[in-house]
Protein backbone atom coordinates (compact mmCIF):
# COMPACT_ATOMS: atom_id res chain seq x y z
CA UNK A 1 0.00 0.00 0.00
CA UNK A 2 1.42 3.38 -1.00
CA UNK A 3 1.50 6.08 1.65
CA UNK A 4 0.05 9.03 -0.19
CA UNK A 5 -1.09 11.69 2.17
CA UNK A 6 -2.86 14.74 0.86
CA UNK A 7 -1.31 18.20 1.20
CA UNK A 8 -4.60 19.56 2.53
CA UNK A 9 -4.90 16.94 5.25
CA UNK A 10 -3.58 19.28 7.94
CA UNK A 11 -6.18 21.86 6.98
CA UNK A 12 -8.89 19.20 7.15
CA UNK A 13 -7.69 17.96 10.54
CA UNK A 14 -7.84 21.41 12.10
CA UNK A 15 -11.28 21.96 10.60
CA UNK A 16 -12.52 18.67 12.04
CA UNK A 17 -10.92 19.35 15.43
CA UNK A 18 -12.54 22.77 15.69
CA UNK A 19 -15.94 21.37 14.72
CA UNK A 20 -16.14 23.63 11.68
CA UNK A 21 -16.77 20.70 9.34
CA UNK A 22 -19.05 20.65 7.37
CA UNK A 23 -20.96 23.88 7.95
CA UNK A 24 -18.10 26.36 8.17
CA UNK A 25 -16.01 24.67 5.51
CA UNK A 26 -14.94 26.68 2.44
CA UNK A 27 -16.60 25.38 -0.76
CA UNK A 28 -13.30 24.60 -2.46
CA UNK A 29 -12.23 22.37 0.42
CA UNK A 30 -15.58 20.63 0.35
CA UNK A 31 -15.16 19.96 -3.34
CA UNK A 32 -11.65 18.69 -2.62
CA UNK A 33 -12.91 16.24 0.00
CA UNK A 34 -15.33 14.75 -2.50
CA UNK A 35 -12.53 14.18 -4.98
CA UNK A 36 -9.66 13.19 -2.63
CA UNK A 37 -9.77 9.71 -1.17
CA UNK A 38 -7.36 10.46 1.67
CA UNK A 39 -9.36 13.45 2.90
CA UNK A 40 -12.62 11.56 2.34
CA UNK A 41 -11.31 8.74 4.56
CA UNK A 42 -10.24 11.27 7.16
CA UNK A 43 -13.67 12.88 7.29
CA UNK A 44 -15.51 9.57 7.37
CA UNK A 45 -13.34 7.96 10.04
CA UNK A 46 -13.09 11.05 12.25
CA UNK A 47 -16.84 11.54 12.11
CA UNK A 48 -17.50 7.92 13.07
CA UNK A 49 -14.99 7.97 15.91
CA UNK A 50 -16.16 11.29 17.30
CA UNK A 51 -19.76 10.06 17.34
CA UNK A 52 -18.65 6.87 19.05
CA UNK A 53 -16.67 8.87 21.59
CA UNK A 54 -19.59 11.18 22.37
CA UNK A 55 -21.87 8.19 22.86
CA UNK A 56 -19.37 6.27 25.00
CA UNK A 57 -18.50 9.29 27.17
CA UNK A 58 -22.20 9.74 27.91
CA UNK A 59 -22.47 6.10 28.91
CA UNK A 60 -19.38 6.08 31.15
CA UNK A 61 -20.08 5.24 34.80
CA UNK A 62 -19.43 7.93 37.40
CA UNK A 63 -16.86 6.49 39.78
CA UNK A 64 -15.64 7.81 43.09
CA UNK A 65 -12.28 9.61 43.04
CA UNK A 66 -12.14 9.41 46.85
CA UNK A 67 -12.16 5.63 46.80
CA UNK A 68 -9.39 5.58 44.22
CA UNK A 69 -7.36 8.07 46.25
CA UNK A 70 -7.75 5.83 49.29
CA UNK A 71 -6.78 2.71 47.32
CA UNK A 72 -3.69 4.44 45.96
CA UNK A 73 -2.75 5.57 49.44
CA UNK A 74 -3.11 2.03 50.78
CA UNK A 75 -1.11 0.53 47.94
CA UNK A 76 1.63 3.09 48.35
CA UNK A 77 1.83 2.41 52.07
CA UNK A 78 1.99 -1.36 51.51
CA UNK A 79 4.75 -0.88 48.96
CA UNK A 80 6.69 1.27 51.43
CA UNK A 81 6.30 -1.35 54.17
CA UNK A 82 7.44 -4.06 51.79
CA UNK A 83 10.46 -2.01 50.79
CA UNK A 84 11.40 -1.56 54.44
CA UNK A 85 10.85 -5.20 55.31
CA UNK A 86 13.18 -6.54 52.65
CA UNK A 87 16.43 -5.58 54.44
CA UNK A 88 14.92 -6.65 57.79
CA UNK A 89 14.20 -10.09 56.41
CA UNK A 90 17.73 -10.29 55.05
CA UNK A 91 19.12 -9.37 58.45
CA UNK A 92 16.93 -11.99 60.13
CA UNK A 93 18.15 -14.70 57.79
CA UNK A 94 21.75 -13.60 58.33
CA UNK A 95 21.28 -13.67 62.12
CA UNK A 96 19.75 -17.13 61.93
CA UNK A 97 22.66 -18.42 59.88
CA UNK A 98 25.17 -16.93 62.34
CA UNK A 99 23.31 -18.49 65.29
CA UNK A 100 23.25 -21.91 63.72
CA UNK A 101 26.96 -21.72 62.85
CA UNK A 102 27.86 -20.59 66.37
CA UNK A 103 25.75 -23.31 67.94
CA UNK A 104 27.35 -26.00 65.81
CA UNK A 105 30.83 -24.67 66.50
CA UNK A 106 30.10 -24.58 70.22
CA UNK A 107 28.75 -28.14 70.31
CA UNK A 108 31.69 -29.45 68.32
CA UNK A 109 34.19 -27.68 70.57
CA UNK A 110 32.47 -29.00 73.69
CA UNK A 111 32.44 -32.52 72.32
CA UNK A 112 36.18 -32.28 71.66
CA UNK A 113 36.81 -31.12 75.23
CA UNK A 114 35.47 -34.32 76.63
CA UNK A 115 31.89 -33.99 77.76
CA UNK A 116 30.32 -37.40 77.58
CA UNK A 117 27.16 -36.47 75.74
CA UNK A 118 26.27 -40.03 74.91
CA UNK A 119 26.55 -41.14 78.52
CA UNK A 120 24.33 -38.29 79.64
CA UNK A 121 21.77 -39.06 76.95
CA UNK A 122 21.73 -42.76 77.90
CA UNK A 123 21.01 -41.89 81.54
CA UNK A 124 18.02 -39.72 80.74
CA UNK A 125 15.47 -42.53 80.22
CA UNK A 126 16.62 -44.27 83.39
CA UNK A 127 16.31 -41.17 85.52
CA UNK A 128 12.85 -40.56 87.03
CA UNK A 129 13.29 -36.86 86.69
CA UNK A 130 15.53 -34.95 84.35
CA UNK A 131 18.12 -33.28 86.53
CA UNK A 132 21.05 -31.29 85.38
CA UNK A 133 23.13 -33.30 87.90
CA UNK A 134 22.99 -36.12 85.38
CA UNK A 135 24.85 -33.95 82.96
CA UNK A 136 27.09 -32.71 85.71
CA UNK A 137 28.11 -36.23 86.69
CA UNK A 138 28.59 -37.20 83.06
CA UNK A 139 31.22 -34.57 82.64
CA UNK A 140 34.80 -35.34 83.41
CA UNK A 141 36.14 -33.68 86.54
CA UNK A 142 38.68 -31.63 84.58
CA UNK A 143 36.07 -30.33 82.17
CA UNK A 144 33.55 -29.26 84.82
CA UNK A 145 34.10 -25.55 84.31
CA UNK A 146 32.85 -25.81 80.78
CA UNK A 147 29.39 -26.85 81.97
CA UNK A 148 28.93 -23.46 83.57
CA UNK A 149 29.34 -22.04 80.12
CA UNK A 150 27.60 -24.75 78.17
CA UNK A 151 24.20 -24.69 79.81
CA UNK A 152 23.54 -20.94 79.75
CA UNK A 153 25.01 -20.70 76.27
CA UNK A 154 22.73 -23.44 74.98
CA UNK A 155 19.74 -21.84 76.65
CA UNK A 156 20.60 -18.44 75.17
CA UNK A 157 21.13 -19.93 71.75
CA UNK A 158 17.82 -21.75 71.91
CA UNK A 159 16.06 -18.59 73.02
CA UNK A 160 17.67 -16.31 70.43
CA UNK A 161 17.31 -18.92 67.69
CA UNK A 162 13.62 -19.32 68.49
CA UNK A 163 13.05 -15.57 68.36
CA UNK A 164 14.97 -15.25 65.10
CA UNK A 165 13.08 -18.12 63.47
CA UNK A 166 9.80 -16.64 64.69
CA UNK A 167 10.65 -13.21 63.25
CA UNK A 168 11.86 -14.71 60.01
CA UNK A 169 8.73 -16.79 59.51
CA UNK A 170 6.32 -14.14 60.77
CA UNK A 171 6.52 -12.29 57.45
CA UNK A 172 5.49 -15.31 55.45
CA UNK B 1 16.60 7.80 53.44
CA UNK B 2 17.20 7.62 57.22
CA UNK B 3 15.57 4.69 58.97
CA UNK B 4 13.44 6.81 61.32
CA UNK B 5 12.06 9.01 58.56
CA UNK B 6 11.28 5.96 56.43
CA UNK B 7 9.29 4.44 59.27
CA UNK B 8 7.59 7.75 59.86
CA UNK B 9 6.46 7.94 56.25
CA UNK B 10 5.05 4.45 56.47
CA UNK B 11 3.31 4.64 59.81
CA UNK B 12 2.34 8.25 60.35
CA UNK B 13 0.55 8.80 57.09
CA UNK B 14 2.99 10.85 55.06
CA UNK B 15 2.19 8.41 52.31
CA UNK B 16 -1.39 9.63 52.50
CA UNK B 17 -0.49 12.20 49.89
CA UNK B 18 1.00 10.03 47.21
CA UNK B 19 1.35 12.51 44.41
CA UNK B 20 2.70 15.25 46.64
CA UNK B 21 5.40 12.98 48.01
CA UNK B 22 6.57 12.41 44.46
CA UNK B 23 6.96 16.15 43.97
CA UNK B 24 3.76 16.53 42.00
CA UNK B 25 1.30 19.26 42.97
CA UNK B 26 -1.82 17.10 43.10
CA UNK B 27 -3.82 16.84 46.32
CA UNK B 28 -7.06 14.94 46.79
CA UNK B 29 -9.25 17.86 45.64
CA UNK B 30 -7.15 18.49 42.56
CA UNK B 31 -7.26 14.79 41.84
CA UNK B 32 -11.06 14.79 42.12
CA UNK B 33 -11.21 17.54 39.49
CA UNK B 34 -8.76 15.74 37.26
CA UNK B 35 -10.77 12.55 37.66
CA UNK B 36 -14.01 14.27 36.69
CA UNK B 37 -12.45 15.59 33.52
CA UNK B 38 -10.49 12.49 32.52
CA UNK B 39 -12.42 9.44 33.69
CA UNK B 40 -15.12 9.47 31.02
CA UNK B 41 -12.83 9.86 28.00
CA UNK B 42 -10.56 7.20 29.44
CA UNK B 43 -13.47 4.82 29.98
CA UNK B 44 -14.71 5.47 26.45
CA UNK B 45 -11.25 4.65 25.08
CA UNK B 46 -10.97 1.46 27.11
CA UNK B 47 -14.53 0.32 26.43
CA UNK B 48 -14.40 0.91 22.69
CA UNK B 49 -10.92 -0.47 22.12
CA UNK B 50 -11.37 -3.53 24.34
CA UNK B 51 -15.05 -4.02 23.47
CA UNK B 52 -15.75 -4.99 27.07
CA UNK B 53 -17.36 -2.50 29.45
CA UNK B 54 -16.64 -4.53 32.59
CA UNK B 55 -12.98 -4.72 31.66
CA UNK B 56 -13.02 -0.98 30.94
CA UNK B 57 -14.33 -0.35 34.48
CA UNK B 58 -11.55 -2.41 36.03
CA UNK B 59 -8.78 -1.01 33.87
CA UNK B 60 -9.91 2.56 34.41
CA UNK B 61 -9.76 2.19 38.20
CA UNK B 62 -6.40 0.45 38.02
CA UNK B 63 -5.06 3.16 35.71
CA UNK B 64 -5.97 5.92 38.16
CA UNK B 65 -4.51 4.03 41.11
CA UNK B 66 -1.26 3.42 39.24
CA UNK B 67 -1.22 7.03 38.15
CA UNK B 68 -1.39 8.13 41.78
CA UNK B 69 1.18 5.60 42.94
CA UNK B 70 3.67 6.37 40.20
CA UNK B 71 6.46 8.81 40.82
CA UNK B 72 5.72 11.08 37.90
CA UNK B 73 8.63 12.67 36.11
CA UNK B 74 9.24 16.33 36.80
CA UNK B 75 8.47 17.27 33.21
CA UNK B 76 4.90 16.08 33.70
CA UNK B 77 4.32 18.59 36.49
CA UNK B 78 5.52 21.40 34.27
CA UNK B 79 3.30 20.41 31.36
CA UNK B 80 0.18 20.24 33.50
CA UNK B 81 -3.08 18.39 33.03
CA UNK B 82 -2.64 17.62 29.34
CA UNK B 83 0.54 15.71 30.09
CA UNK B 84 -1.14 14.01 33.06
CA UNK B 85 -3.96 12.83 30.86
CA UNK B 86 -1.52 11.55 28.27
CA UNK B 87 0.33 9.70 31.01
CA UNK B 88 -2.94 8.22 32.21
CA UNK B 89 -3.76 7.00 28.71
CA UNK B 90 -0.31 5.48 28.52
CA UNK B 91 -0.89 3.53 31.73
CA UNK B 92 -4.28 2.37 30.44
CA UNK B 93 -2.78 1.33 27.12
CA UNK B 94 -0.12 -0.74 28.86
CA UNK B 95 -2.71 -2.35 31.12
CA UNK B 96 -4.85 -3.23 28.13
CA UNK B 97 -1.83 -4.71 26.35
CA UNK B 98 -0.99 -6.78 29.42
CA UNK B 99 -4.56 -7.99 29.56
CA UNK B 100 -4.44 -9.16 25.94
CA UNK B 101 -1.12 -10.89 26.44
CA UNK B 102 -2.43 -12.82 29.42
CA UNK B 103 -3.95 -16.19 28.49
CA UNK B 104 -7.61 -16.20 29.45
CA UNK B 105 -10.05 -19.01 29.93
CA UNK B 106 -13.38 -17.56 28.93
CA UNK B 107 -16.38 -19.12 30.53
CA UNK B 108 -20.00 -18.07 30.25
CA UNK B 109 -19.89 -16.58 33.76
CA UNK B 110 -17.02 -14.30 32.82
CA UNK B 111 -18.88 -12.56 30.04
CA UNK B 112 -20.50 -9.31 31.23
CA UNK B 113 -24.27 -9.19 31.31
CA UNK B 114 -24.42 -6.14 29.05
CA UNK B 115 -23.00 -8.31 26.34
CA UNK B 116 -26.25 -10.25 26.21
CA UNK B 117 -28.54 -7.31 26.89
CA UNK B 118 -30.24 -5.63 23.97
CA UNK B 119 -29.15 -2.07 23.33
CA UNK B 120 -32.00 0.18 24.34
CA UNK B 121 -30.36 3.54 23.83
CA UNK B 122 -30.75 4.52 20.20
CA UNK B 123 -27.55 6.60 20.09
CA UNK B 124 -25.61 3.69 21.51
CA UNK B 125 -27.25 1.30 19.08
CA UNK B 126 -26.49 3.57 16.11
CA UNK B 127 -22.90 4.11 17.15
CA UNK B 128 -22.38 0.41 17.78
CA UNK B 129 -24.02 -0.48 14.48
CA UNK B 130 -21.85 1.94 12.53
CA UNK B 131 -18.44 1.54 14.10
CA UNK B 132 -18.79 -1.74 16.02
CA UNK B 133 -18.43 -4.22 13.13
CA UNK B 134 -15.56 -2.25 11.59
CA UNK B 135 -13.70 -2.07 14.90
CA UNK B 136 -14.25 -5.77 15.50
CA UNK B 137 -12.37 -6.58 12.30
CA UNK B 138 -9.37 -4.41 13.18
CA UNK B 139 -6.41 -5.49 15.26
CA UNK B 140 -6.34 -4.12 18.83
CA UNK B 141 -3.33 -1.94 18.05
CA UNK B 142 -5.11 -0.38 15.07
CA UNK B 143 -8.16 0.29 17.23
CA UNK B 144 -5.95 2.03 19.77
CA UNK B 145 -4.21 4.15 17.16
CA UNK B 146 -7.43 5.16 15.45
CA UNK B 147 -9.16 6.01 18.70
CA UNK B 148 -6.27 8.10 19.98
CA UNK B 149 -5.93 9.95 16.68
CA UNK B 150 -9.53 10.46 15.66
CA UNK B 151 -11.55 10.32 18.88
CA UNK B 152 -9.05 11.94 21.25
CA UNK B 153 -7.28 14.06 18.66
CA UNK B 154 -3.73 13.25 19.72
CA UNK B 155 -0.82 14.03 17.41
CA UNK B 156 1.48 11.33 16.07
CA UNK B 157 4.14 12.24 18.63
CA UNK B 158 1.67 12.00 21.50
CA UNK B 159 0.36 8.66 20.23
CA UNK B 160 3.93 7.40 20.09
CA UNK B 161 4.40 8.43 23.72
CA UNK B 162 1.18 6.73 24.78
CA UNK B 163 1.59 3.48 22.88
CA UNK B 164 5.36 3.17 23.10
CA UNK B 165 5.66 2.77 19.33
CA UNK B 166 8.20 4.65 17.26
CA UNK B 167 6.95 8.05 16.21
CA UNK B 168 7.99 7.44 12.61
CA UNK B 169 5.91 4.29 12.28
CA UNK B 170 2.74 5.85 13.69
CA UNK B 171 2.03 7.72 10.48
CA UNK B 172 2.17 4.60 8.33
CA UNK B 173 0.27 2.41 10.77
CA UNK B 174 -2.40 5.03 11.17
CA UNK B 175 -2.70 5.55 7.45
CA UNK B 176 -3.21 1.84 6.84
CA UNK B 177 -5.67 1.46 9.68
CA UNK B 178 -7.64 4.49 8.57
CA UNK B 179 -7.85 3.27 4.99
CA UNK B 180 -9.00 -0.13 6.19
CA UNK B 181 -11.68 1.16 8.52
CA UNK B 182 -12.89 3.66 5.90
CA UNK B 183 -13.34 0.84 3.37
CA UNK B 184 -15.21 -1.19 5.98
CA UNK B 185 -17.45 1.74 6.83
CA UNK B 186 -18.18 2.38 3.13
CA UNK B 187 -18.93 -1.29 2.50
CA UNK B 188 -21.15 -1.34 5.52
CA UNK B 189 -23.09 1.73 4.44
CA UNK B 190 -23.77 0.33 0.93
CA UNK B 191 -26.39 -2.29 1.94
CA UNK B 192 -28.03 0.28 4.23
CA UNK B 193 -28.24 2.79 1.37
CA UNK B 194 -29.64 0.11 -0.96
CA UNK B 195 -32.24 -0.85 1.61
CA UNK B 196 -33.25 2.81 2.01
CA UNK B 197 -33.59 3.23 -1.76
CA UNK B 198 -35.70 0.05 -1.99
CA UNK B 199 -37.91 1.25 0.86
CA UNK B 200 -38.50 4.60 -0.87
CA UNK B 201 -39.19 3.04 -4.30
Amino acid sequence: MMLKSCTREGEMKSLLASGAWPHACPPDLRAHVEACRSCGDLVLVTGAFQNARAEAVGRAPAGSPGALWWRAQLRRRNAAVERLCKPILGAQIFALAINITLALAFVVSQARHGIHWLTWLERIPQARTLHLEALWSAAQPDAGWSLYLLIPALATLALVGGVVVYLATEKQ
Amino acid sequence: MPWESALQIVYTGAAAEPARVAGFPLDSDAFAGFYERSARPLWAYLARVSGDTALADDLMQESFVRFLCASQPASLAAEGEVACRRYLFRIATNLMRDHWRRPVSASLEDIPEEFFAAATDSAQADSQAILGPALAVLRPRDRQLLWLAHAEGYTHKEIAEITGLASASIRLLLFRARRKVASLLREQSKPQQNATVRRHS
